[in-house]
């Protein structure tokens, strides 16, 4: 730098007319305009200033989708209410649902489509046009299904702006390899039981409110918050229900329990079968509904009678005395009993046969159809839109690798997810060489992460489309920016009135854009757009259902005679009559001939899991009040909530192992899989010795995000013994264990 | 200020904020290098003309690495994000868009009778702060534009090239912020 040369010298050289001559110049070939203002006479502040509110936000911090309302000041997103004309959540939302705010405006989000000029895993990204990106998408996509067939595409979707391009897919491209995380690796296990045991998924229809005795198996409401679910939860405490705990921790809904049984992980079907027999055996079971309502109770009941208390009590490290108080708290109240069927419940791969005992012990108790109950609210009616043609559909199906490996015939929709990935590392018994992620993060929410890389390796292609830079992206080809739930169009959410037993009203919502998403700094599209101009490019465009979002959306209001400008008008909630939901009944199959024809045990049964080793302690995770998935992980405001998470120890172990609360350490597993960053110990009374805990989420591995890098430990790094529900092919991922390392030194866990 | 000098200013903020905008074929170009080239040699900063001048004439796709290079510091990359250039990263405590002083610095746009033309615009961009600029030096008011840039682009603009400087691999956006530093310090 020449010396002396200041800016105001500079500007004053005759230089500086030869060195702007040149600059005039140099942007003649710009294609965009010069200027990103534009003029607008100066008006007082106060006319600009105030506050409007948004209506017809529907929450996606978590699955549970509270409508929303947005308070917005001149463009900008200030703040995220509940809705209140809400008869779900009304006016609260929880503190995820507040932070979607900074999810809105985290810097990290993606913002233009990338390729990945680097390596898969170590990517270099650079900037490119949205023509370039979806033409590459589709030559590359459609490269493989020219040389492998549909088939040799997989698709591991998320989320409800998911579910269009995975009708794509599906039925038009026709590959039956679609994963999703919440069958595989959460929910499908249950919706399969219960379909088999009442003919019904159950979602999480137990009238709480109303219950006069609750059980919950694992659920620990008060960190998993879904607003109104927690109300129905708590109006029912409120009431005096009586709550049943069973969890091997303390959990926030232990501690408020009547009973909380501290069972041994992995034993809750021996439970459930134990207070079976033991009412049954005393008659102290709904008689009238199972012999009017009950499919093979005989075989059901000569079947169990195995399943003593003392056995019980035995295999789950549980008092004799305790099961049997849970029994009769149980018969005494039925039949205002929500037996909860829980919702992550892909935990030891014996878990189908768990959910059949939950289902057939809500039938015992005849709780099906009353106050307290298994219920099932009257939801209004709206319409289907945006579905697709059935084009390949039944080549999908006659390449299902489980249909071909005549395994998991209770398998969720979809293929499950180990079968995908067996077949893509050994190419048997076909090659799947393009991968599609849209909204979900495999590397999070499937066990076994060095497997899901090599499945990653050999791709041919592999597209993510994601709103944040989570793990899945590092491994994109190409990398597609998408809208936030906040910014878009996007689904209709019916229900009714959250208490059961208020007044009998119906709501419909849709999800609209709170806030515009067109800017000059990002260029973020919708799902419904991305998809059609992938399948126009790919040559399947004259299939296109509708063409925009707001069309799709309209299209399925339009079936309960509404539409966005009428759901505006109404606050962007529509509110109706509604009717009555009590009352109905279900078969209970108790002995299910379609799972005994399918080679399984047809009453429910008790399969033991692998015992924990000596010197280690089961993996048992669980939500955190703040985070729902590593997406809401990289949020500025929850992290500050809570920046890592605590694996709970038992304070007498602790003890022995030298282990002081706050102590920093890091995990290994029985493979000798160490995490890759590290966590606190919270040393604790409330965990049993044989089992340790943290939140799900955490440990990111993609350092593109800033806050969430590092923090916490990845309990998915942890899971690298899989478990495969033999019913269902979904994940069981508790049977995993760990030992303590600090300071480099391993540390076994007493017994 | 005199008004000649006044709208060469506003030349060069415009020149430097197209600088700062992803590096598209469509305006980086021999003409654009060797304006930049004519500006840093009449400048005096042989040295940095220099620089530039070797990587894009060594590099073999000259372009793809200035892309890499822009995404990485500014929009998306491993490690992480370098330099988001955006100022209430730098100053607000959370670190998120459109902070406090975001909403200030698009109060004072409208002060002066200007508004962003997209909808959902992060009003505190820096490509936007140096656009402002060049607007104020166009219509002389010198003294706007001193008030802007102490208030609202100095607080945060030295952050940004710090970050920028340390992690930057490519010398292209260093000389870069230098430039912009250069033209927007205070000078005693
Ligand atoms: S429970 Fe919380 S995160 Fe989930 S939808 Fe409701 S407000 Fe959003």
């Amino acid at each position: 730098m020449a010396l002396n040369l200041t800016r105001r010298k500079f500007l004053q050289t005759a230089s500086l007319a030869a060195a702007t001559a040149a600059m005039s110049g140099c942007f003649a070939n710009r294609a965009t305009a010069s200027t990103p203002f534009v003029k607008k006479p100066f008006t007082a502040p106060g006319s600009f200033a105030d506050t409007k509110t948004a209506v017809g936000g529907v929450c996606e911090m978590c699955f549970w989708r509270c409508q929303l309302v947005g308070k917005v000041r001149d463009g900008k997103l200030v703040k995220l209410e509940g809705n209140p004309k809400s008869i779900d959540n009304g006016a609260s939302i929880c503190a995820r649902g507040n932070a979607g705010v900074k999810l809105l405006y985290d810097p990290d989000r993606l913002k233009f489509p990338m390729k990945n000029v680097g390596k898969r895993g170590a990517p270099q990204w650079k900037r490119i046009t949205w023509d370039e990106a979806l033409d590459e998408c589709a030559a590359k996509l459609k490269g493989v299904v020219d040389k492998y067939g549909p088939h040799g595409i997989a698709m591991f979707p998320h989320g409800s702006s998911a579910t269009y391009p995975m009708g794509f897919f599906e039925k038009v491209v026709g590959t039956p390899n679609v994963s999703e995380a919440s069958f595989f690796q959460c929910r499908g296990i249950r919706d399969m039981a219960y379909v088999a045991t009442l003919d019904t998924p159950p979602d999480e229809n137990v009238d709480m409110a109303n219950a006069k005795a609750i059980m919950l198996l694992g659920g620990h409401f008060g960190e998993n918050v879904h607003v109104s679910h927690v109300k129905r939860y708590l109006k029912g405490l409120e009431n005096g229900a009586k709550l049943i705990v069973v969890d091997p921790r303390f959990s926030a809904s232990a501690a408020k329990a009547h009973i909380w049984v501290k069972i041994k992980p992995g034993t809750d079907t021996a439970f459930l079968l134990a207070i079976m027999n033991h009412l049954i055996k005393t008659g102290k079971y709904n008689k009238a509904y199972v012999e009017a309502n009950g499919v093979g109770f005989d075989k059901f009941k000569a079947g169990i009678s195995h399943a003593t208390l003392a056995w019980a009590a035995k295999t789950c490290d549980v008092p004799v005395k305790q099961i049997k108080e849970v029994a009769e708290l149980l018969a005494a109240n039925s039949p205002n009993v929500s037996i909860h069927p829980g919702r992550h419940v892909s935990w030891y791969g014996n878990d189908f046969q768990r959910e059949r005992s939950l289902a057939c012990l809500t039938g015992l108790l005849g709780a099906i159809g009353v106050k307290g109950g298994f219920v099932k609210g009257k939801g209004p009616k709206v319409g289907k839109a945006g579905g697709w043609p059935k084009i390949n559909e039944e080549h999908a199906e006659e390449h299902a690798l489980h249909r071909m490996a005549k395994k998991h015939p209770f398998s969720p929709p979809g293929t499950p997810t180990d079968m995908i990935r067996e077949a893509a590392i050994t190419g048997k018994p076909y090659a799947i060489k393009g991968f599609v992620a849209w909204g979900q993060n495999p590397i999070q929410t499937i066990p076994d992460q060095e497997m899901t890389i090599k499945m990653l390796q050999q791709m041919d292609f592999v597209m993510v489309c994601d709103i944040m830079p989570t793990d899945i992206t590092m491994y994109a080809d190409i990398l597609l920016p998408e809208s936030s739930y906040l910014e878009r169009y996007d689904m209709i959410k019916p229900g009714t009135q959250w208490d059961l037993s208020g007044k009998q009203e119906q709501y419909i919502s849709a999800r609209m854009p709170l806030v515009s998403v067109t800017a000059a700094d990002h260029e973020r599209k919708d799902s419904v757009w991305i998809t059609n101009e992938i399948a126009k490019r790919m040559g399947l465009g004259k299939h296109i259902p509708v063409q925009t979002m707001e069309e799709k959306t309209n299209k399925a209001l339009a079936g309960a005679n509404l539409s966005i400008e009428q759901l505006v008008k109404e606050d962007g909630i529509h509110v109706q009559p509604g009717a009555d939901p009590y009352g109905s009944v279900l078969k209970v199959n108790f002995f299910s001939q379609e799972v005994a024809d399918a080679g399984f045990p047809a009453i429910p049964t008790y399969i033991p899991v692998p015992e924990t080793p000596k010197g280690y302690a089961r993996l048992v995770y669980g939500r955190s009040p703040v985070h729902t998935f590593n997406r809401s992980q990289n949020n500025a405001w929850l992290a500050n909530e809570m920046p890592e998470n605590p694996v709970w120890l038992n304070d007498e172990s602790a003890k022995k192992m030298g282990l002081k609360d706050g102590d920093r350490i890091e995990l290994v597993n029985q493979d000798g899989v160490k995490s890759q960053t590290s966590s606190v110990v919270k040393v604790t009374p409330g965990i049993r010795k044989d089992t340790v805990y943290m939140a799900h989420g955490y440990g990111t591995k993609n350092p593109a995000m800033t806050v969430a890098v590092g923090k916490g430990i990845d309990d998915q790094s942890l899971i690298t013994k899989l478990a495969v529900d033999p019913e269902t092919g979904a994940h069981g991922m508790r049977n995993n264990f760990v030992k303590f390392v600090k300071n480099g030194k391993v540390l076994s866990i007493p017994a | 200020m005199t008004q000649s000098t006044s709208t060469n200013m506003a030349e060069i903020y415009r020149f430097l904020a197209q600088s700062m905008r992803y590096p598209s074929p469509d305006w980086m170009q021999a003409d654009y290098f060797s304006a930049l080239n004519t500006f840093l040699v009449e400048l005096g900063w042989d040295a940095e003309a220099q620089t530039i001048r070797q990587a894009i004439s060594e590099g073999t796709d000259w372009l793809e690495s200035i892309q890499v290079e822009h995404t990485r510091l500014f929009v998306n990359a491993v490690p992480f994000v370098v330099a988001p250039p955006y100022g209430s990263i730098y100053l607000s405590a959370d670190g998120m868009l459109y902070g406090p002083s975001a909403d200030k610095a698009k109060a004072f746009y409208r002060e002066q009778g200007f508004d962003l033309a997209g909808e959902a615009d992060i009003p505190d961009h820096l490509t936007f702060e140096l656009e402002f600029l060049a607007l104020l030096a166009e219509e002389g008011k010198g003294q706007e534009e001193e008030l802007f840039l102490q208030q609202h682009f100095r607080p945060w603009f030295p952050k940004f090239q710090a970050r920028v400087l340390q992690e930057g691999r490519h010398p292209f956006y260093g000389v870069l912020v230098n430039l912009i530093d250069f033209f927007t310090r205070e000078e005693m």
